[in-house]
């Protein structure tokens, strides 16, 4: 047996743009819908979703996980093997699982073999199945798959937001149902009553939930438009390079030609690296203009640039509270000393002035600082008099503890 | 508050500044706390050594009937004498440690402050010197290691220092900023060189003095009493009085040239260190008159111990109560503050200490 030498091989995980041809031919083993299994099998015949026909082409294996970018691959490894014929990669190099709406895994030879003739049992848990509701397998933990199904299913019905709900109260009320229903359908508990309680709240919320949907629709094709445009400006941009670079080959060769002609066509005397040099200088003028032209041109981006941004910064700015000083009725002295502007004679601070490499400057120690500080602190409260009273209480708002002894917790 | 109404300004007409706008030594906790006159110096010292006193008689009754009969306590000038001889230690000691002299005024500072609300009888001066100290290398950020600080000090160990730590830090009601004589000395010394026809040897001679004017000055009571600059100007005025007068006359200030005389006088009088031999014998009769209850395994200690105890016991069942009774009642978390202030906001205060 001749094994190609694919990814799949070593374990690893698979991407669906490595292997095209195998994902063309399992589509055609197993046609898979959009819709997937749990959809199916659990709401049985509401009515059909919005979503269902759209998803078909967008996944291109029916995937368990919608992926317009194919970005997802489907998960598989080299231990696989199918726990119901029990053949292995060993066996079945093209072997591929898929699960079903049970959550069980099945080679697609098996699911062929069982369900070609219309719906039949699980061969494990016996619940009936069909085989368009078998789907690839995303996730390595099948519990994470059925939750991600699950979750997928209830935000389609489930998307009310935020802005639907007059309080924050009632909005967090609605979040703990859904929550809750989400619980009770992974881990199967009360599944009917949960049923019933989705159904309940799609009938009393259609209208809602159908304009919702339109509102998410329309902000995604808005999304996809402007990814489109800025696609399209870039392919101009490179179109319009590549034009310019030819552009520009096109005159170099020209010049050169002309530049022979001349040489071949000048008369005797004229000195041939005279004209030599002339071409050069025209040709260097040319590239100068050029040159100048895409500055300009580049300046004009920049700017254009810098004004949207500026535009869109202006909507998302929050204008600043207006800044207000510190203000404090302190009255520091000032008009009682002057800062001498030549500085002092003080040999208590000769090192720190004639400190040239400033190490002892940096930590921000500024002499006339110093200065500043004592000749305020030798001026503060000069005219001060002394107390005179002989009250204790007066100058003493602390009071005293009356055994002379300060109260402490411990010694 | 009412010490905002005591200050009467002797020269109330020359300042040009608004009524709105206080002066910054004004706010200083200096200023509002930390200023006496010398006649409350005296009744505060007076007051708190008669308290001590009864306090250590009553401990003394408790250790045994009838024994404080012969004790002699000592006088407030005796206490105020064992301090001023550790005040000098201070300085010694910083001279040792190569601390600036900004430390060295703060922990003298301190120790002053904290004998104001304290007793020599109560908390031995050597002790609380040595934490001054430290503390003040603290709040002066001139920061050195305890182990560092203890091993360069001789039958000093890391709790001597540490276990007085907080009681002073309390007693200095958390107050550790000083206004400093000294830096104003060095503000007149700078300033003064504005005025016309100053030779700067003569004014770095006549410097050199004030500095250590104002060194003297610190075993006084002299930064209780007045401000930082006035007694600055009094050790300037000391070295010389003529640069002391231009000084005063070009700020305006000579009517306080008054006050700088008093300043002189308590420097030249309370300047010198205590004799030696006086605070032998008061230090010998403190051993016999100290607080029995901060002598660990006396008698008094113990039983003050013993009270504390059942204090802290009571407070303790106090609150299990509490607690219980708000879990019964169903929110675990108590009621709303207000209503239990209501019941009793008495007992608020002293919970927040366990």
């Amino acid at each position: 047996m001749s094994r190609p030498t694919s990814n799949w091989l070593r374990g690893s995980i698979v991407r669906k743009s490595v292997l095209p041809s195998s994902a063309q031919s399992t589509r055609s083993s197993t046609p898979a819908l959009g819709l997937n299994g749990a959809n199916v099998s659990t709401i049985g015949s509401s009515t059909p979703l919005p979503a269902s026909s759209s998803t078909f082409t967008g996944v291109s294996a029916g995937g368990g996980v919608k992926d317009p970018t194919n970005k997802i691959s489907e998960f598989s490894s080299q231990e696989d093997q199918c726990p119901v014929c029990k053949s292995d990669r060993y066996l079945n190099p093209r072997l591929r699982l898929l699960v079903s709406a049970c959550y069980h895994k099945m080679c697609e030879s098996c699911i062929d073999r069982l369900f070609t003739l219309g719906p039949a049992p699980c061969p494990i848990c016996n619940r009936t199945l069909r085989k368009l509701a078998f789907m690839p397998q995303t996730f390595e933990d099948l519990t994470v798959e059925k939750e991600v199904a699950v979750r997928r299913r209830l935000a389609r019905d489930f998307n009310k937001r935020r802005e639907d709900f007059p309080d924050l109260k009632s909005y967090n009320d609605y979040l703990e149902e859904v929550e809750d229903i989400t619980f009770n359908l992974i881990n199967d508990i009360d599944v009917p009553q949960s049923e019933e309680r989705i159904l309940k709240f799609r009938r009393e919320n259609a209208a809602l939930i159908e304009a919702n949907i339109q509102r998410d629709e329309s902000y995604a094709s808005s999304l996809r438009q402007q990814e489109e445009a800025e696609r399209r400006a870039r392919e101009e941009r490179a179109r319009v390079l590549a034009l310019e670079e030819e552009e520009q080959r096109r005159t170099k060769e020209m010049d050169k030609m002309e530049l022979i002609d001349v040489l071949e066509n000048s008369a005797e005397d004229v000195d041939a690296k005279k004209l030599v040099a002339a071409a050069a200088r025209r040709q260097r003028e040319k590239e100068r203009e050029k040159r100048a032209a895409a500055q300009q041109a580049e300046a004009a981006n920049a700017l254009s640039a810098r004004a949207q941004r500026s535009r869109t910064a202006a909507q998302s700015a929050i204008p600043d509270a207006p800044h207000v000083p510190i203000q404090d009725d302190w009255y520091a002295y000032e008009d009682k000393y002057a800062l001498r502007a030549g500085g002092y004679f003080d040999p208590a601070s000769e090192a720190v002035r004639r400190d040239r490499e400033g190490i002892m400057r940096a930590g921000g120690y500024m002499v006339e600082e110093a200065w500043e500080r004592a000749l305020r602190c030798a001026v503060a409260g000069l005219d001060i008099a002394p107390l005179t009273s002989s009250a204790v209480s007066t100058s003493d708002p602390i009071p005293l503890p009356t055994n002379g002894d300060v109260i402490m917790a411990s010694v | 508050m009412v010490t905002m109404a005591v200050p009467t300004r002797t020269s109330e007409a020359d300042d040009g500044r608004g009524s709105s706008r206080r002066p910054m030594y004004e706010g200083s906790t200096q200023y509002r706390h930390w200023r006496y006159s010398i006649q409350q110096l005296r009744d505060l010292r007076a007051s708190l050594n008669k308290a001590a006193v009864s306090v250590i008689r009553n401990a003394f009754e408790v250790d045994l009937t009838g024994s404080s009969a012969g004790v002699s306590f000592l006088t407030p000038d005796e206490e105020l004498l064992l301090v001023k001889l550790y005040i000098g230690k201070v300085g010694q000691l910083c001279g040792h440690f190569r601390f600036p002299e900004e430390v060295e005024a703060t922990a003298i500072s301190y120790l002053k402050r904290f004998y104001l609300k304290n007793t020599v009888m109560d908390w031995h001066p050597k002790n609380v010197m040595l934490t001054t100290l430290f503390l003040a290398t603290k709040t002066t950020n001139n920061p050195i290691s305890l182990e560092s600080y203890t091993t360069h000090i001789p039958k000093t160990t890391p709790s001597d220092v540490l276990d007085l730590e907080f009681l002073v830090a309390q007693s200095l009601n958390f107050e550790f900023k000083i206004w400093h004589a000294h830096r104003a000395l060095w503000g007149i010394y700078l300033d003064i060189q504005n005025l016309p026809d100053i030779s700067l040897e003569k004014l770095q001679e006549t410097y050199q003095i004030a500095v250590k004017h104002v060194r003297t000055s610190r075993l006084t009571d002299a930064e209780l009493v007045y401000t930082p600059s006035q007694v600055a100007l009094a050790a300037f005025s000391m070295a010389s009085p003529d640069f002391a007068a231009a000084w005063a006359q070009s700020k305006g200030a000579e009517s306080i040239l008054s006050i700088v005389k008093d300043i002189e006088e308590m420097i030249s009088r309370d300047g010198a260190g205590p004799d030696v031999e006086r605070v032998r014998d008061v230090d010998r009769r403190l051993r016999l008159c100290k607080n029995p209850e901060k002598v660990v395994g006396s008698k008094a200690y113990l039983a003050k111990k013993a009270e504390q105890e059942t204090k802290e016991k009571e407070k303790r069942a106090k609150k299990a109560g509490e607690t219980k009774r708000a879990m019964e009642s169903g929110d675990p978390f108590g009621e709303e503050l207000d209503s239990q202030n209501g019941r009793d906001g008495s007992s608020l205060d002293e919970d927040d200490d366990d």
